[in-house]
Parts: structure tokens; sequence; C-alpha cells
């Protein structure tokens, strides 16, 4: 299989950047979309030219680290998946791959396609964690909690923070990440008696940090490699008023 | 911002009620012209003349200046999120048109907006250009003011075509304004979808078609 990469290169943070074309023979459909990234690097290589520098970690789906914009969309053409998970035989012989960074003013570009993605980890910062020591896995399932809850808290906590939200949204938000935190820690009952605060510091960090705001496109939840719903982002509204205006 | 975008959420919905009431006493003159002419002109004067109205009138010009101010402020904002655009970008596979375009349907909507004020507002209530004329009631004539202004093809174009736009703003509007202010019940959103659709698509036929018929009558 031979397919045209089109990628994004950018030296640093300061420098402009632009878009290199380079052939690449010898692939397999069965080849994931990295270890087609790490054949064109190999070759680069062999050439004596610099790497193109992209991050992963697991290459199996859970991590998150593996986010790029492929073809117009984050983490490529298919819905709720993540760019390890995505291979060769979902393109073309002979078709153009445009890869480029996520766009986001919060997240600058390090270098080619690694972006900075610290702005998510300043807002789990502000409260995207339980303060109060809350026992081992024995003590924890001491607390009753209903299935529903339990299993809505879940939904929103499989967010794996990759960044496709904040990517595919045209406004660069991140409400769908800072919802899934909010709403996964405070519906189960260790994190009730911080939801106040919680809620409040998190989405006020969010917007220091640059996001915009949420316009419900749809977008995140549709390139979300987790399907975290868009109502995620209506509960963490209620909580945010609830927080504000009655305490 | 989230203050910004519960005001344009809460103005939003108060003039998705307007249009409510606006639709139904344009409904009025699709009546015979007998009925049509009294029913209509005395339904407008009691709305000049009534103080609780009076009110309602101030708050919708403020609701609009509000929609719209902070409308811009919030893309300002959210352009300046956004360091630079995908050189591709097949957000169609992940999002609906009018809910990447709602600005630019806004825009479409506000132009349609100065449009009609300066057709009917500027001219009844300002006493700007032409004269206005009174019917037998004694009541301002605005009944000939719509029908002499809707026998002109190209108004009864503009005020047709451009009530796509506002359908379409209504229908991602309403089920946006709704989120932003916190609903989030999964059954009711649902519901909510559809009842928005059929909202959306009531207005745009209804304001859209009158003065189509009115042309036609």
């Amino acid at each position: 299989m031979k397919v045209t990469f089109k990628i994004w290169r950018q030296e640093n943070k300061s420098s402009k950047g632009n878009f290199e074309s380079y052939d690449v023979e010898g692939l397999t459909e069965d080849m994931s979309f990295l270890e087609a990234l790490d054949h064109l690097n190999e070759l680069l290589v062999a050439q004596n030219q610099k790497v193109i520098a992209f991050e992963y970690d697991c290459r199996e789906g859970i991590c998150g680290q593996c986010g790029v914009f492929i073809n117009g969309r984050a983490h490529g053409p298919h819905d709720h998946m993540t760019t390890c998970q995505l291979h060769m035989r979902s393109f073309k012989d002979g078709e153009t791959i445009v890869v480029e960074p996520w766009r986001a003013t919060a997240f600058p570009v390090i270098k080619d396609l690694v972006v900075d993605r610290s702005a998510l980890d300043n807002i789990i910062e502000k409260g995207g964690y339980i303060s109060a020591k809350t026992g081992t896995a024995a003590e924890a399932n001491a607390i009753l909690i209903a299935k529903n809850v339990a299993d809505r808290a879940m939904d929103a906590a499989a967010c794996i923070g990759c960044g496709a939200c904040v990517a595919s949204c045209k406004n660069s938000s991140a409400a769908l990440f800072t919802a899934a935190k909010i709403n996964h820690l405070s519906s189960l009952p260790q994190g009730k008696h911080e939801a106040t605060q919680r809620v409040l510091q998190m989405t006020r960090q969010m917007e220091l940090e640059g996001f915009g705001s949420c316009t419900f496109t749809g977008a995140c939840e549709v390139e979300c490699p987790e399907g975290i719903s868009l109502t995620n982002i209506a509960e963490m509204n209620a909580r945010r008023a609830k927080a504000k205006w009655l305490g | 911002m989230f203050f910004r975008k519960s005001i344009i959420a809460l103005t939003g919905l108060f003039l998705c009620i307007f249009l409510i009431v606006h639709l139904s006493a344009n409904s009025i003159l699709l009546l015979p012209e007998e009925t049509a002419r009294g029913l209509y002109n005395s339904y407008s004067t009691t709305l000049r003349e009534s103080p609780l109205i009076k009110i309602v009138a101030y708050v919708l010009y403020l609701s609009i200046i509000l929609h719209v101010v902070y409308a811009l402020l919030i893309t300002l904002n959210n352009r300046r999120a956004k360091s630079k655009a995908y050189a591709v970008n097949r957000n169609k596979e992940n999002s609906s048109w009018t809910s990447q375009n709602m600005g630019l349907l806004g825009i479409m909507i506000l132009l349609f907006i100065v449009v009609h004020l300066a057709n009917f507002w500027a001219r009844i209530k300002l006493g700007m250009g032409e004269g206005v004329g009174l019917d037998a009631n004694g009541h301002v004539d605005v009944y000939e003011v719509t029908y002499s202004l809707f026998q002109n093809m190209y108004y009864v174009g503009f005020y047709s075509l451009l009530m796509i736009p506002l359908g379409l703003h209504l229908h991602h509007g309403l089920k946006s304004a709704f989120m932003t202010l916190g609903f989030y019940h999964k059954k009711g959103l649902k519901f909510l979808a559809k009842a928005a659709l059929v909202y959306a698509a009531i207005m745009a036929i209804g304001f859209g078609i009158i003065p189509l018929i009115v042309f036609l009558k």
C-alpha cells in the first residue's frame, strides 16, 4: 500500500511551521496509523532527516496520548476512536492523508504533531480529585451507591483526557473534558462534599486557560474516543448555576 | 463567559416566546379582508396603547441588543481560543452545519430585523417616511401597510427567504439554550430535540408563507 502523508512540521513553539509531503510505500492495511508513521520515521532516519515528532504511550486506546487531526477529523475518519486504534485499511491506496496537530490557543504546538496539553492538568489541579482519604477498595465497597449513579459516574470517568473534544470544537472549548471530570467526582458520595468549590474552581480555570465556550455543536461527543455524552456539559452548567446562586 | 452564555440563552428563549405571539397575530392576515382589517388594526392599536405591552416592548428591544452584543463578545473570545484553522476540516461529519454557523445565521436575521423595523416600526411608531392612514374604526391602518408592502415581490422574496435562516437558528438555538441553562434530563432532551424541530418549522413556514399568501391574494 502506498500513501502520501502531508504532515505539519514545526521545529518548536515559536517557529512558524508548514506542511511537508512524504510519499510512503511498503505499508500494509493491517498496520496501525502510528505504525505507518513509525515506518515513515524509519525511512527519514535512513535518509538522515529529522523524524516526525508525535505522541503515543499505550497504543491500546486507553492512555489518551496519541491525538492528532487526520484528514479533517480528530483521531481520523471514525467516530469514538483513538489514533492508535486507527488502521491503514481505513484509507485508500494512493490517498493523501493530511495530518495536523490539535489546534487550540490553550494547546501550543511543542514540535510537529505534539502539543502541550498542560492546560487540562491545570483544570484538574483545581478540583479534579477528592482531598479526603477515601480508604481502600474494601472500604469503598461498604458505601452504598445506586447502580444508575455508579454507571453515570463511570461513564464520565471514562474520559482519557486526549483533548479531541477541544481539537474538534470550533471554539476550542474544554467543556466536555471539564464536565466529565466534575460530574464523575461530584455525583459520588466521596466527592459530594467538595462539589461546590470543585465546579466553580474548575470552570473558572477552564476559562483562564483560554478555552472557548460551548455552543453545543456536538462535535466533541462524536470525536470523543469514550463517547462521553454532551449532556454532561448541560449537567455541569446546572451544577455551576446551583453552586453559584445557591451555594 | 457562563454569565454571557446564560444571557444569550435567556434572551433567546424570550424572543422564541415573542415569535409565537407575533406569528399568531400575523395569521389574522389570512382571514377574509373584511374581518382581517378590523381585527388586525384593533389588535395593533391595543398593543400600542397598553402600558404593559410598553414594558414588554422595552424588554424585547433590550433582549435583541443583549443577544447580539453578548453573542458578538462570545464569538470574538471563541475565535481567540482557536489558534489556527485546520487545513482540512470535515466538521460536517461530526456536527450540523447550523450549529457551526449560528453567527452567520444570526447576522442574516439581524439584517432582516433592521429592514423589518424600517418597514413597520419606523413608519408606524416613529412616524418616519410615508404617513399611515386610519381605517373605518379610526385605528391606524397597519393592515394596509402590510398589504401594500407585500405587493412588491422583492419584499415578499426577502421576507420569505430570510425565514430559512430564522428556522435554522431557532432549531439549534432552542436546544442549545436549554442545555446552556443546565437542562440535562436525557428523555427531556430527546423530547426537546423534536419540539425544537417542530417549533422551528412552524415559525419558518408560518412567517415565510404569509407574505406569499398576501402577495397572491
